[in-house]
């Protein structure tokens, strides 16, 4: 009984780990775009519809030609989003930016509806080598759970890599730390927010690819909810931060999973609006998200000992 | 005489022009008696009366908010909880709580043609916008938009999650119909004069002050929190107005009527036609509604041999907000109200017919430098 129980609470717990990697991902890359150009992008949301809609159509071009197409669309609409909306906008306030991408995500969405024929209900496959689940010591997984954590493993890896070694990455960090001043020491706007926007893209046709293959579901407004839970859990870790919004949404994700297995039903559906709730507390108690706020203390802690080692002499 | 007249009158111009619109529009619909045209002239208003809220809050301290439809919700779910009959409320709201039954379930405000309904749902707009203005006027910029962002989605979810109290996902039963498009006139007429007294009186200049400079209006001895917390009551106050409107005239409503959509359109409207001014307001939803309904019956009739695919009406209402953006992104008004008609200047048009407005452009390449469009192309110049 005790080990059935433990291996059902590693069961959620895995479970839980597959949700908040892709809520990980999305989170990061929602940063990415807050941090360079104060940009909060809602029509992230579109992107991964317009993920999905590739995948449907291109379903029976086999798992590889229909992945390809979908990183290659996804990229190519995340590079004109930011061609046509917001780089004649680039010199509005922030504001201005949320308003348009708040329009951007609507004018898409509404563009799917007109041109898909949203009458018939459209699924993306599963394939069933992937989603079927084979039990490993008594907790049961299956191959894309495993394969969204090596994914988002792979991703992170490679994201710190690149924004740590590359040239590119010190630019885009440069350029989140501070716009202006990064542009005066010579790095090149339109190359650092075109770059951010094309990773944008990659990490979110990964998400789209990962997301429909468990859910399969494909909707205009496919990518309103998830958005809207990556966005709040980069709130919570601080949308400031490249890695606060990846810890916040993947916490969330986790936590928001757990919650819905664990609550009774009639509370299980009150978990977002809580959620919501939280983050105009965290918006207005820690306005740099949590992560940060503790880096913030620890930079305190240094300043206060440096000064008392340094008072004696 | 004349110049003490002209005073006043100069002090009512504006609410009183805007006025005379809304009665023309009210009056033309309901002579033309088609109830396609009725529907889309009481969806004009209810939205006017959304977007109005919205210029008191966003117009004046230039914080935007994306939430002022959740207080509208408000308006609507509670004015419509205290006039449903007691018959059906018995069937409907079996499960509600017992600290909610015993007043709910007594209560029938129908008094007055339904007023005491509608004002009792906006009263408790007030006392959400009461508690959800705390902290939101204290966040600034970006911050601000995903607050309000997050109020919405809360109370969708909210809505949609509670049944016991709002039905949840189900439409609403025996909400008795009693707001006309002549009663939505009337409070449209209250609520622009509101919206235009605030605007003008001194709490109103404070508040403006307060987005054209942040430091300087402190400076003065402005208490933004304070000026702004008053606007989003009395924002939440018409929002709420309206949903109760809402209710009582298109009986059967859902949560998802007060969502997304209806936050973008309004916005859109404030955005396009200005959103400094009420004038702004009122003339951006007339814009939008005219090209939205043009488009819709597109859709619908078609013109020449082909139709438009539906969606094309809401696409359109996104480009031409996104449009007003990129190249004017004061809006049609330019934040500016209607000006007395001894200041209407005609001076433009002489200058036209004499030839001192020359066009802008001359060859293709220029008329997409003054249009902007030629940054697409260009080469990094390093500028933001």
């Amino acid at each position: 009984m005790i080990v059935g129980s433990a291996s059902v609470v590693i069961q959620y717990i895995l479970d839980s780990i597959a949700n908040g990697s892709l809520y990980a991902l999305m989170a990061l890359s929602l940063s990415l775009l807050f941090g360079v150009m104060g940009l909060m992008n809602f029509a992230y949301g579109e992107l991964i519809m317009s993920g999905a809609f590739t995948m449907y159509y291109t379903h029976s071009w086999g798992p590889v030609g229909m992945i390809a197409m979908t990183v290659i669309v996804v990229v190519v609409m995340s590079l004109l989003m930011e061609l046509l909306a917001f780089r004649p906008l680039r010199k509005a306030g922030p504001s201005t930016l949320l308003i348009t991408s708040f329009a951007l995500s609507i004018a898409l969405q509404k563009l799917a509806y007109m041109t898909t024929n949203p009458g018939i209900p459209k699924t993306v496959r599963p394939y069933p080598w992937l989603t079927q689940q084979f039990e490993v010591s008594g907790v049961l997984m299956s191959r894309l759970e495993v394969i969204i954590w090596v994914m988002t493993i792979v991703l992170l890896v490679g994201m710190t890599l690149l924004l740590k070694r590359t040239a590119l990455g010190i630019q885009l960090r440069a350029s989140t730390e501070d716009f202006r001043m990064s542009q005066l020491v010579g790095v090149k706007a339109n190359r650092v927010i075109s770059s951010a926007f094309a990773i944008t893209g990659l990490l979110a046709s990964v998400v789209t690819v990962l997301f429909m293959l468990g859910h399969g579901d494909v909707r205009p407004n496919v990518g309103q909810g998830p958005v809207l839970v990556a966005f709040v859990g980069g709130v919570i870790g601080g949308l400031g931060s490249l890695p606060g919004a990846a810890l916040g949404g993947f916490v969330l994700g986790l936590v928001l999973n757990i919650l819905q297995a664990t609550l009774p039903r009639s509370l299980q559906g009150h978990t977002t609006m809580f959620a919501f709730l939280g983050v105009i507390a965290i918006l207005v108690l820690q306005p740099g998200g949590m992560i940060v706020s503790i880096r913030k203390l620890r930079r305190k802690r240094d300043q206060a000992a440096a000064l008392s080692e340094g008072a004696p002499s | 005489m004349i110049k003490s007249f002209e005073r006043y009158a100069r002090i009512v111009w504006t609410p009183f022009f805007l006025s005379i619109l809304l009665v023309i529009t009210w009056v033309v619909v309901e002579l033309n008696g088609d109830i396609f045209y009725q529907n889309e002239a009481e969806k004009l208003f209810l939205r006017l009366m959304i977007v109005i809220g919205l210029q008191i809050f966003s117009g004046n301290s230039g914080v935007l908010s994306f939430g002022q439809v959740a207080f509208m919700a408000v308006g609507a779910y509670m004015s419509a909880l205290l006039t449903i009959p007691l018959e059906i409320k018995k069937f409907t709201f079996l499960s509600m709580p017992e600290v909610m039954k015993s007043w709910v379930f007594p209560a029938h405000l129908n008094e007055w043609n339904g007023t005491t309904g509608t004002l009792a749902g906006a009263g408790f707009a007030i006392l959400f916008a009461a508690v959800f203005g705390i902290p939101i006027v204290r966040l600034i910029g970006v911050a601000a938009g995903i607050g309000t962002i997050a109020i919405l989605v809360a109370m969708n979810v909210f809505i949609q999650q509670t049944s016991s109290i709002t039905r949840g996902t189900s439409t609403q039963i025996g909400v008795p119909q009693t707001t006309t498009l002549g009663s939505t006139v009337i409070w449209l007429v209250i609520a622009i004069v509101i919206a235009y007294a605030f605007r003008q009186s001194r709490l109103g200049l404070r508040l403006r002050a307060s987005r054209e400079n942040e430091r300087a209006a402190k400076s003065v001895g402005v208490n933004i929190a304070k000026e702004r917390y008053l606007a989003f009551v009395l924002s939440g106050f018409i929002c709420g107005l309206g949903g109760a409107l809402y209710a009582h005239y298109f009986i059967s409503f859902s949560y998802l009527d007060f969502y997304f959509d209806l936050t973008f359109i309004t916005i859109a409207m404030l955005v396009v036609g200005g959103m400094g001014s009420v004038s702004g307001g009122v003339i951006g939803a007339y814009f939008l509604t005219f090209i939205y309904v043009a488009f819709q019956r597109l859709e619908v009739n078609g013109l020449f041999d082909g139709k438009a695919p539906s969606g094309t009406a809401d696409l359109v209402l996104a480009l031409a907000l996104l449009l007003t953006l990129i190249y004017r992104p004061k809006g049609i008004t330019g934040g500016k109200e209607i000006p007395f008609p001894t200041d209407w200047s005609f001076r433009w048009v002489g200058r036209l017919l004499r030839g001192e407005i020359r066009p802008k452009a001359h060859s293709l390449s220029e008329g997409l430098k003054v249009l902007g469009l030629d940054r697409l192309s260009s080469k990094d110049k390093g500028q933001r």
